[in-house]
């Protein structure tokens, strides 16, 4: 057998392109590096799966036949043929007709879709937000007509009717849907609101894709305020409950996750209750610890006024709740109570003041002058005169005695030195 | 009211707050009744206002329809 002849290289690709051309295929994948603004004639991007890429020349005729809008990430399917160009000797696909993907396909779409959502980091646990415990005001988007916004404020009313509902209503399946939440999502996020609640019923795998459009996800996850899902019946997933802060499965659930029960409140507040009682208590131990000390520390004469302190001890006991809580009127007692310890308190001092009094009475000169004493003053200065050194004759002097007063002038003085003289005056006078 | 300007959850951190200085043990006798009554004011009033509240429902976006009330078909027919 001959050895075959060697081709040029132009006719080797030209080979090439007739077994290509002769080929017709269909070829499903994702469409990567897309342009939709192209200038040239035809778009160049890629299709391609998990392990393999190629080339694709989309003739612009054929793109505006389709009638779809293509973008990347888009699962399609191209009808067409291989060719190869032989200037570059590559090889690019040249489609005839352009699909997309049905069910099947779309679920490959979504799987896809979150597989680059989740790349992305929409999907970290750390960009999740947190939800307030208890919320004022709770956005709600869903339908306005169905069952799913009623079973929400059913559950809100039941559970915290306290928060207020702003509701946002749009379409939540077919045409249209996705741009209508979309729109409800940024208008509930500028109101600010503690929450947004994002719900429908079940429906079916077509009713529910509304809720994994692209722009829907992106959307959520742009929220400032943070959103809970709650989409179809429990099997169901979403996108939007992938990117969403919190996922519930139902309507309900989700109205359920974002508010508290009501038992529950109110089992908080009579815990708080307890709480309070139980510090007040700590008073009680202590006036308890400190009646003991008391008691030890008064010697036997002073058992009646521990009596007191004891009986105002118990009164305290009775100031501090819960009692109060009973009685109100308590406090105003205790009051009552000091009062009348206070004066009680004061009868000691007061008689040991009496008795003061009386001594200090028995060592006034004015006693002494009534036994028939006098005090003499110097009539200018006012000092006493207790020397005869004092005085000289002529000096006017006065003497006090107890009814009065003498004014009198000195004649003479005379020392104390003998007794006589003294004698002598006194017999004289 | 004490807690007129007050909504549920600030009334609540009031109470928390209460219950915590007391469970502290640092304040004087006559400051724990103080605090003791105004916590045992709040309880009351949020127990009201949670049992007396109303649900209020802003619309927004859309009008929701009346819900289905038994009976209504044969009303309305």
């Amino acid at each position: 057998m001959a050895e075959a002849v060697a081709l040029t290289v132009s006719a080797a690709l030209n080979l090439a392109k007739d077994t290509l051309r002769a080929y017709p295929l269909r070829i499903v994948g994702e469409i990567s590096g897309f342009k939709p603004h192209s200038t040239y004639r035809a778009f160049y991007f890629q299709l391609k799966d998990e392990s393999s890429v190629m080339e694709v020349t989309l003739w612009r005729n054929v793109y505006s036949d389709t009638g779809v809008e293509l973008k990347d990430g888009m699962i399609v399917e191209l009808s067409g043929h291989f060719d190869v160009y032989p200037a570059r000797g590559s090889m690019s696909f040249i489609p005839r007709h352009i699909k997309v993907a049905g069910e099947g396909d779309l679920r490959a779409q979504i799987a896809a879709l979150a597989n680059k959502l989740k790349n992305e980091g929409l999907m970290d646990e750390a960009r999740k937000k947190s939800l307030p415990w208890l919320p004022e005001r709770i956005g709600v988007i869903t339908s306005a007509n169905g069952a799913a916004i009623h079973d929400v404020l059913r559950t809100l009313a039941r559970r915290y009717p306290l928060a207020e509902v702003l509701f946002f209503g749009t379409l939540v399946e077919g045409h249209g849907a996705a741009k209508g939440i979309v729109t409800a999502l940024k208008a509930a996020d500028s109101h600010a609101p503690d929450v947004i609640l994002l719900v429908r019923g079940g429906g079916s795998f077509e009713d529910l894709l509304p809720f994994s459009d692209e722009e829907v996800a992106r959307t959520i996850a742009a929220c400032e305020t943070p959103v809970v899902t709650g989409v179809g019946h429990e099997p169901d997933y979403s996108i939007a409950d992938m990117v969403a802060d919190v996922r519930a499965s139902t309507p309900t659930a989700a109205a359920e996750t974002v508010v508290p029960a009501r038992d529950e409140l109110e089992a908080l507040l009579a815990g708080h209750l307890a709480q309070m009682i139980i510090p007040l208590d700590q008073f009680n131990l202590r006036v308890d610890a400190l009646q003991q000390r008391l008691e030890q520390a008064l010697p036997g004469k002073l058992e009646k006024n521990a009596l007191h302190i004891e009986a105002l001890l118990v009164r305290l006991e009775q100031a501090i709740p819960g009692r109060l809580a009973r009685d109100e009127m308590a406090l105003g007692n205790l009051t009552e109570r000091f009062r009348g310890v206070g004066s009680r308190m004061l009868e000691r001092p007061r008689t040991q003041l009496t008795h003061r009094g009386a001594q200090l009475e028995a060592l006034s000169p004015l006693k002494v002058l009534g036994r028939g004493y006098a005090a003499v003053f110097d009539s200018k200065t006012h000092s006493v005169v207790d020397s005869i050194h004092k005085v000289t004759s002529g000096e006017q002097l006065t003497v006090q005695v107890a009814d009065g007063s003498i004014f009198t002038i000195v004649e003479r003085t005379a020392g104390v030195a003998c007794e006589e003289s003294l004698d002598e005056h006194f017999a004289q006078n | 009211m004490i807690m007129a300007d007050q909504t549920f959850a600030e009334g609540i951190t009031e109470l928390e707050a209460i219950v915590h200085d007391l469970e502290s043990g640092n304040l004087e006798l006559e400051t724990s009744l103080t605090s003791y009554e105004r916590g045992v004011e709040l309880i009351k009033e949020l127990q009201t206002k949670l049992e007396t509240a109303q649900q209020k429902v802003t619309t927004l976006l859309g009008d929701v329809d009346p819900a289905p009330v038994e009976g209504e078909e044969e009303l309305m027919s």
